[in-house]
């Protein structure tokens, strides 16, 4: 319905009531339309007092409704009223309320309410995120910095995980400003970024970046680039970190791999017990690979030819010069079929080292086995994102980590006129990461590139002069 | 409500209005109320423009007004909360603020809410328990109907006195309990076991125990009612264990006179081995025909989050033989997992044990889930293929889809 354009009297609210269908939700509904169509407060003025008038009272669903649209036209002495309305009325307010006051206050100038508001919230129940950004964002837009990093360490405290957009405002609005700890402050976000690989799209980079340069005596510079393969800055010529793990990470990785991974709930549930010991001695004796190849995921990379070529091709790609190949695979491929020619089988298994699992055992444990047993040198080959077993992991730094040996670690093989293409495994990190005087921020170059296994490839150089 | 009570009393109590507290708060009262609230607002205000006949900020005196007092009290009352209370007052404001929140809620279901781990957890439960409440109230409703209805015949039916005759005493229900019960118990005897595997109490949630224990009484119901009966087995059923607790919340003191074999024992102990064969829906082995001579296992388990494995691997661990219901071969499969309810799978093996008809039994896999049979000639599946999908994804993709159907059709020529 479409709500009028000027106030109504009570006898004009009721007739359209009404000619409503169903005059039991009326009200709800037209105050829902008026958020929608942004109508004019003094509509919905006339509408509550027709409600109040009627039966004395309003419900806490239409003042709610109405202070949304306060919130939305910035009304704030209209925000503070209801405030002081519902707190006379009701013992408590719930999240919803809060929200919609706090939005509304810390966009006006009385934000400073807002934090009463805030500390108020922080009585009954855990503010919500938006609740603290709202504020943050206000404390910045007015150069409180110090009280919007407080709130900031606040939030991250509970747990609760500030959005891009509330970093982007920290760094628009300490443009130019002096004092070691606020560049403290910022550089604690750059690295909150790194720990938790995000990368900042491009406006946030942006941001980034003129901040830095602003930095009163700073003599910061920053330049775009894409950095290649081999890991190395063009502009300053820095190596990057490079991807590999440390002992104690690759070992504690190494662990909950098997522990998380392979045995999980239930070691029948992947594999079963002898089979995965078989498995361990077949490995123990035959270290240390260099590459470990997910034969049944790589024999299906072209589907019009025959599975044991595309994996022959594959193992004639990889085997050079002294490389220790180990295929997984299952028994069903040991038998002879018009996809599994034994003749080719028996010539690829004088070049590498076989393993073929139950037909109902998952590879893929075995695959990630085989290649951390054999060290921080060994890639693996699969076109797999191995996504399902990153989510056994049970913390998110093991899954960061996991994420990080396999950019390091994974081969994925691109088809190209028929011959095989290697693409290189990420040599370098690619997060966040700082010397003291340099900085190398990935950024993403849309606001929406979601997927995960893909890093970026250009990157912001900050360095001082 | 308890507020608005008190602003009529206020209301009363206040010499304004005497007029409108008489005659109670009628409709046509109410543009004299407003004309003096009008007067009262221009005294105190004069923001209000004169020339607007129209009071906005009316409402504010009213909400505001014949509070005082109340909140003072209030003030006094509640000056300490205690966390259980604060939970309750958080829940109705959020019940007034519009959302699903069930209106009385137990102390049980209360502490139930705070134990969740997070705001999403919570908000699911509430909606559950409000849809419970909402499930109730409607039933009560239609009960009360009922009888009413009923008892509107029966008084029509006193005043034409109706004397029927009628060669059997009405004792159908009776009759027919005692008929089954014979059956079954001739199955205990003689009958087909069939096997519930009770040991995933550990896999599930209680939400998904409780699921469960109610497919159980639905099986078992439907198994006593069939022509032929299994003899069921609920075997590593332990004493006092959930399933136990449930089981009992729900037959009551039919518990222990239930016509089944429940025990702590498990199957391989009970069983020769290479009897035995576990129904899973993750078996590589697809199941060709109904075996008299095989004991079939079915594991009492509900996992809404989609365990894939647990069973299987169960199976693996004691090294028994396993099956799939042959539902790719048999259905045109469209949507949701290929396991099935408890009861669903005691229809579909009963109308086996019966029939031997695998499109008769397999009419119990819910229709929602298949878009045929494959039985059917292969261009009339094209079509109704087709059509499904010019319906649901629109032109574009149905070019995909016929690839598909055709690609289907292939294979099943293969075959």
């Amino acid at each position: 319905i479409q709500p009028p354009e000027k106030p109504l009297q009570s006898e004009e609210w009721n007739r359209l009531k009404e000619s409503f269908q169903s005059p039991e939700i009326f009200e709800e509904v037209m105050f829902n339309s008026m958020v929608r169509c942004n109508s004019p407060i003094d509509v919905a003025k006339s509408l509550l007092t027709h409600v109040a008038k009627r039966n004395g009272d309003i419900t806490y669903n239409l003042l709610l409704k109405y202070l949304a649209l306060c919130v939305q036209q910035g009304q704030t002495s209209e925000i503070r009223d209801v405030y002081d309305i519902m707190k006379i009325r009701f013992k408590i307010l719930e999240g919803g309320a809060y929200n919609l006051i706090i939005r509304g206050l810390s966009n006006s100038d009385q934000w400073r309410m807002a934090l009463t508001l805030l500390e108020e919230v922080k009585k009954i129940m855990v503010p919500s995120r938006t609740n603290y950004e709202s504020c943050i964002t206000a404390a910045s837009r007015h150069k409180e910095m110090k009280l919007a990093f407080g709130l900031y360490r606040e939030m991250l405290a509970k747990d609760l995980v500030p959005t891009l957009d509330v970093l982007h405002t920290l760094f628009d609005f300490s443009r130019g400003m002096k004092g070691a700890e606020l560049q403290k402050e910022l550089f604690g976000i750059l690295l909150y970024l790194r720990e938790n690989q995000i990368y900042p799209h491009k406006t946030f980079m942006r941001s980034i970046k003129l901040w830095f340069e602003s930095i009163p005596g700073g003599n910061w510079r920053g330049h775009l680039t894409n950095i290649t393969d081999s890991g190395q800055c063009p502009v300053c010529n820095h190596q990057l970190e490079d991807s590999d793990l440390t002992e104690e990470e690759y070992n504690n990785l190494r662990e909950r791999i098997i522990r998380d991974v392979i045995h999980g709930t239930d070691t029948f549930r992947k594999t079963s017990p002898q089979e995965f010991e078989a498995f361990q001695t077949f490995v123990e004796n035959r270290l240390p690979f260099d590459i470990v190849i997910d034969g049944l995921n790589v024999s299906h990379i072209k589907p019009r030819r025959m599975q044991c070529e595309n994996l022959s091709d594959a193992v004639n790609c990889l085997a050079k010069e002294n490389v220790r190949l180990l295929v997984l695979g299952r028994k069903h491929m040991l038998m002879n079929s018009s996809n599994w020619r034994q003749e080719i089988m028996k010539e690829m298994q004088n070049k590498a080292d076989f393993f073929f699992a139950e037909n109902i055992s998952e590879d893929d444990a075995f695959l990630l086995y085989a290649t951390l047993q054999s060290g921080q040198h060994c890639k693996f080959v699969t076109r797999d994102f191995l996504r399902d077993h990153k989510a056994c992991l049970s913390d998110s730094l093991t899954r960061h980590l996991f994420r990080k040996w396999q950019r390091g670690h994974q081969i994925s093989k691109k088809m190209f006129l028929s011959v095989f293409i290697q693409q290189p495994a990420c040599r370098y990190d690619c997060v966040v990461q700082t010397t003291g005087d340099t900085w190398h921020i990935p950024y993403k170059d849309h606001f929406e590139e979601k997927y995960s296994y893909q890093v970026p490839k250009k990157w912001l150089c900050i360095q001082q002069k | 409500m308890q507020s608005t009570n008190t602003l009529l009393k206020r209301i009363v109590r206040s010499s304004v209005l005497p007029l409108a507290a008489q005659h109670g708060m009628k409709k046509d009262l109410f543009p004299l109320s407003r004309t003096l609230s009008l007067s009262f607002c221009l005294k105190q205000d004069k923001s209000c423009s004169p020339s607007e006949k129209l009071d906005l900020d009316a409402w504010k005196k009213v909400m505001k007004s014949g509070l005082q007092e109340e909140v003072s009290e209030m003030v006094s009352e509640h000056k300490e909360l205690s966390s259980l209370a604060g939970a309750r007052e958080i829940l109705e404001m959020w019940r007034l603020a519009g959302r699903s929140v069930p209106e009385n809620i137990t102390e049980d279901q209360l502490k139930g809410f705070m134990e969740c781990p997070s705001k999403s957890a919570q908000k699911k439960y509430l909606k559950f328990l409000y849809l419970k409440e909402l499930y109730k109230k409607n039933d009560k409703r239609k009960m009360d109907k009922k009888r009413e209805r009923r008892l509107e015949t029966e008084e029509r039916a006193c005043k034409t006195d109706g004397t029927k005759r009628n060669s059997f005493i009405c004792l159908w229900t009776n009759c027919m309990d005692r008929a089954y019960s014979w059956r079954v118990a001739q199955s205990m005897i003689f009958g087909q076991p069939l096997v519930f595997d009770m040991s995933y109490e550990k896999d599930m949630s209680v939400r998904e125990v409780a699921n469960t224990v109610r497919q159980l009484v639905l099986s078992e119901g439907c198994n006593r009612r069939s022509v032929d009966p299994f003899h069921i087995h609920f075997c590593n059923l332990k004493n006092d264990s959930l399933y136990q607790k449930e089981f009992i919340k729900h037959y009551r003191e039919a518990w222990g006179k239930l016509l089944v074999t429940a025990t702590e024992q498990c199957y391989t102990e009970i069983f020769p081995k290479d009897k035995l064969i576990y129904l899973t829906a993750d078996s590589p082995k697809v199941m060709k025909t109904f075996d008299h001579n095989k004991i079939y296992i079915v594991g009492s388990m509900v996992d809404r989050s989609i365990k894939t494995g647990v069973s299987l691997a169960r199976a693996k661990r004691l090294g028994l033989e396993t099956a799939a219901l042959p539902l790719e071969k048999y259905l045109l499969w469209n949507t949701g997992a290929k396991n099935l309810t408890l009861d669903q799978m005691m229809h579909i093996l009963l109308t086996l044990k019966d029939t031997g008809d695998w499109k008769k039994a397999l009419e119990f896999v819910p229709k929602r889930k298949y878009t045929g049979f494959v039985s059917k000639p292969v261009h009339e599946l094209k079509k109704t293929l087709s059509l499904i999908n010019t319906l649901k994804l629109g032109k574009a993709q149905e070019e995909v889809r016929k690839q598909f159907a055709k690609n289907y059709s292939k294979k099943l020529m293969q075959k």
